[in-house]
């Protein structure tokens, strides 16, 4: 392993930790903020960080001029004309995107703040919906239209029209992200002018602040041991329960391999096949449509440890998450965090049996256990949750368990035990022990979202572009950078697996607990069995496709890109169908809060209510 | 079996009379529990949608001025708060004349009607030479006790110069100490009325006034 490489490996501990602890404090947050929405709350989101208005601004108008320099810049520099229409498209598509967020983002400010000058009326007066719909159509148009234009077009461009401009399609491209970066600049500048000078601005960011005051609250608490507690045992237990699951998510690939160009020795005119310092900017610009690198590159994984035996890595560690539950109900010198421990302790280890059998059909589809094989196979092919669905409903089942939240949460039924195992615990030692449930929590979302979510793929993009793809026909083809790939997957993943922690919560707040027995039987006498009936369809399938004719592999193969298709517009109308549910203005319905106000309003007339006076 | 016996058994045979209840229908869906628990996530996830996009489009309906008919109707403490009542009684304020020094004479009529005995005052005479010695005194201490005051509204009927208002439509703040809760003079005047200002509409005749009603020190007997 070179020096470039470890250099690389710390990196992708630091993303990881980063993300598992920042998650975790986040849905600590989250999953109570969520509650109160459920219930029309506010929840937690007082705290707040007042900032000065000059810094307000500056934070404004700072990062989106970064981004518009980023964007711009390069556009002016070294452009091919085969380059020319990716970047014209992506800059007028990113152009448009900036547009119509911001007019958005401005005209829902002026609505809630009224409006200064003609500007601001112009800006209120349309419908916001109309942005949104003009913006796609505009998306749509560009994208179709771009690729229309005479190829002859680009040619001449890139041949140049002389003076002036002896690189017209420098010129081109260039003036197109000077464009997007004018649209962003702009904007930022009119909503830093909208905060007025000599105020200052609650930053809150929507709440989030609440999960930073409750980590410092948690540091600055008192460490409370009970006088007969085992001094060593009480102590490391929370580092126990902790671990596992800052431990597992190595093997997790976050996203694509990473191709990097090994450059040649002017010496010797030979590649030393090792990444070295100098090489970690020569990322390779395309990789092939199968993710694999080319002869004379370097791949380096986006995991932290790519072990063959990945899964059972993640079960043999996920085990040891037991003992911190059982060494700190033991420990505490406490009736019920005893009874706490002993409860988890159990239904950890029968659930770890359901858990492990109902994801072998899983294993025995993609035949392998090596966490980047599951995953490629879901991108080739179909996602986990199509392919073995009752398969995923039982892990769902067991993960829950696993992680002790709701509906299974009898270890902290507060009801009967207080709060379980960590009765005793105070300070940041409780703080760990939540921090290491919702860790887990963390975990067991991206778990899912590997085995049953494609991991970091997305539907019609390939490690070489987006290719749709249906049975043998391919319907649009467009190529993207390598990096661009990379920082997509990275994003799908994180993404994928916020999302899936999203839905976690509403189970939560959705099930009522249950009895202890009703667990117990749960995992032995349901789970168990229909995990075993899994096995045994799954095999009897796998066998039958085996020796299927060829005619059925190809109803496969379009049943998987249909799955793949499903996604991708399950995917796209969630998201139209959120932002045109938020642009929806119904009319806000008034209610008369006394009978005689009724009666004067059905004369025609008004009288006030009591408390309206 | 006599007679008795057979009448006995005839009355139970009419039959069992009530509504059928239905036996629990157990088939696999109802069995396997995630129909039920995909309508309840359903059901769960409508309301989190309906409430983030009232809350962030600013619909929310006010939970005191639009009176809801059933739901919730929790109000938000800090961020919203029940409008109270024009004729609230709030916390003292001591209000003042134009020229800013407190009404109050010191006359202890407020302190002498308080049932909890909460208001304190030390009155003084106004140095020599003062337009309004001998007339009345002003209050050198005028404290009231906030946790002891239970809010009656006494002392406001009492006071013959409308020198002590309950208008300010605050009630008591949360402090650390007990200490914090004794309102000092100049506390009380600095408080505003509910609507802003210091003063009342009641105007004050100053001794020397034309419109003073009282006597005057050049009053011929």
């Amino acid at each position: 392993m070179s020096g470039a490489e470890v250099f690389l490996s710390l990196i992708k501990i630091v993303i990881v930790i980063g993300f598992l602890l920042s998650m975790a404090a986040m849905a600590v947050w989250a999953d109570r903020r969520q509650s109160a929405m459920l219930q029309d709350r506010v929840g937690p989101n007082r705290a707040v960080v007042n900032l000065p208005w000059w810094l307000a601004r500056a934070l404004m108008i700072g990062p989106a001029w970064l981004v518009a320099g980023l964007v711009s810049v390069p556009m002016w520099f070294g452009v091919t004309s085969a380059e020319v229409l990716p970047k014209v498209s992506a800059g007028v598509q990113f152009g448009i995107l900036v547009g119509w967020f911001s007019l958005l983002l401005l005209s829902n400010y002026i609505r809630k703040h009224g409006s200064r000058g003609p500007v601001d009326r112009a800006i209120a007066a349309v419908d916001p919906r109309a942005y949104f719909y003009g913006g796609l159509i505009l998306h749509l148009t560009a994208l179709l239209l771009l690729p229309l234009l005479p190829k002859s077009m680009w040619q001449i461009a890139a041949k140049g029209w002389g003076w002036p401009f002896p690189e017209t399609i420098q010129l081109a491209t260039g003036l197109s992200g000077t464009f997007v970066a004018v649209v962003i600049c702009s904007s930022a500048l009119y909503a830093a002018s909208k905060i007025e000078q000599g105020s200052t601005v609650g930053l809150r960011l929507a709440g989030t602040l609440h999960s930073v005051a409750d980590a410092i609250k948690l540091i600055w608490k008192e460490d409370l041991r009970p006088r007969n507690a085992d001094k060593l045992l009480y102590g490391l237990a929370p580092l126990l329960a902790m671990f596992p699951a800052l431990v597992t998510f190595a093997v997790l690939p976050f996203g694509n391999t990473m191709c990097f160009v090994d450059t040649i020795d002017k010496a010797t005119k030979k590649a030393n096949g090792v990444l070295d310092f100098g090489e970690l900017t020569n990322l390779a610009s395309t990789v092939a449509a199968n993710g694999q690198c080319a002869k004379g590159q370097i791949a380096v994984g986006l995991q932290v440890a790519d072990l063959n035996v990945g899964l059972l890595y993640i079960f043999a560690i996920a085990g040891t998450g037991i003992i911190g539950a059982a060494l700190a109900g033991w420990a505490s010198d406490n009736k019920f965090a005893l009874l706490g421990g002993l409860r988890a302790t159990s239904q950890m280890v029968s659930y770890e049996v359901a858990l492990g059998l109902s994801i072998v059909g899983m294993l025995m589809v993609t035949g392998s256990v090596h966490m980047g094989s599951i995953v490629d196979w879901q991108g080739a092919n179909a996602w986990g949750i199509f392919v073995q669905p009752l398969g995923f409903l039982l892990f769902l089942t067991a993960v829950v368990a696993e992680t002790k939240r709701v509906p299974f949460d009898q270890p902290e039924g507060e009801s009967e035990l207080v709060a379980g195992y960590f009765l005793e615990y105070s300070g940041m030692k409780f703080g760990l022990f939540f921090m290491g449930e919702y860790a887990e929590f963390v975990f067991s979302s991206a778990l899912l979202v590997t085995l049953f979510f494609g991991g970091y793929h997305l539907p019609f993009i390939d490690p070489d572009g987006i290719r749709i793809v249906l049975g043998s026909s391919v319907i649009f083809e467009q190529s993207l950078q390598h990096w661009a790939v990379t920082l997509i997957h990275v994003g799908a993943f994180f993404g994928k697996t916020i999302v899936v922690m999203w839905l976690h919560v509403f189970i939560r707040w959705t099930l009522p607990r249950f009895r202890y027995d009703q667990v117990m039987k749960l995992g032995w006498t349901k789970l168990l069995p229909l995990a075993l009936v899994n096995i045994l369809l799954t095999g009897i399938v796998l066998l039958g496709c085996m020796d299927a004719s060829p005619r059925v592999a190809v109803a496969l193969d379009w049943a998987a890109d249909l799955s793949q298709a499903f996604v991708a517009l399950a995917a796209f109308g969630a998201v139209i169908w959120m932002i045109t549910g938020l642009l929806d203005t119904p009319k806000r319905p008034t209610y008369r809060s006394s009978s005689s106000a009724r009666y004067a309003a059905a004369a025609g007339g008004v009288k006030a209510g009591d408390m309206q006076a | 079996m006599s007679e008795q016996n057979k009448k006995w058994t005839r009355a139970a045979v009419r039959g069992v009379t009530g509504k059928a209840i239905a036996r629990p229908n157990r088939n696999a869906a109802v069995q396997s529990f995630v129909p039920a628990w995909l309508k309840g996530t359903g059901l769960t996830m409508q309301h989190f949608f309906r409430n983030t996009k009232e809350r962030m489009l600013g619909q929310k309906r006010d939970p005191v001025l639009d009176n809801l008919d059933g739901g919730i109707t929790t109000i938000e403490y800090p961020e919203e708060k029940r409008p109270y009542p024009e004729r609230f009684r709030g916390l003292h304020r001591l209000t003042v004349r134009d020229d800013g020094s407190p009404r109050c004479v010191a006359c202890l009529c407020c302190s002498t009607a308080c049932p909890a005995q909460c208001i304190h005052i030390e009155p003084e005479e106004y140095p020599e030479g003062d337009e309004r010695r001998g007339y009345e005194r002003y209050p050198a201490k005028f404290v009231i006790d906030e946790l002891r005051c239970v809010f009656c509204g006494f002392c406001v009927q009492a006071c013959p110069c409308d020198a002590i208002r309950m208008d300010t439509g605050q009630h008591p703040t949360a402090y650390d100490s007990r200490d914090q809760f004794i309102y000092e003079k100049e506390t009380l005047i600095e408080m505003d009325a509910r609507g802003g200002g210091r003063r009342t509409a009641n105007p004050r005749h100053e001794p020397g006034d034309s419109t003073h009603p009282g006597l005057s020190r050049d009053h011929e007997h």
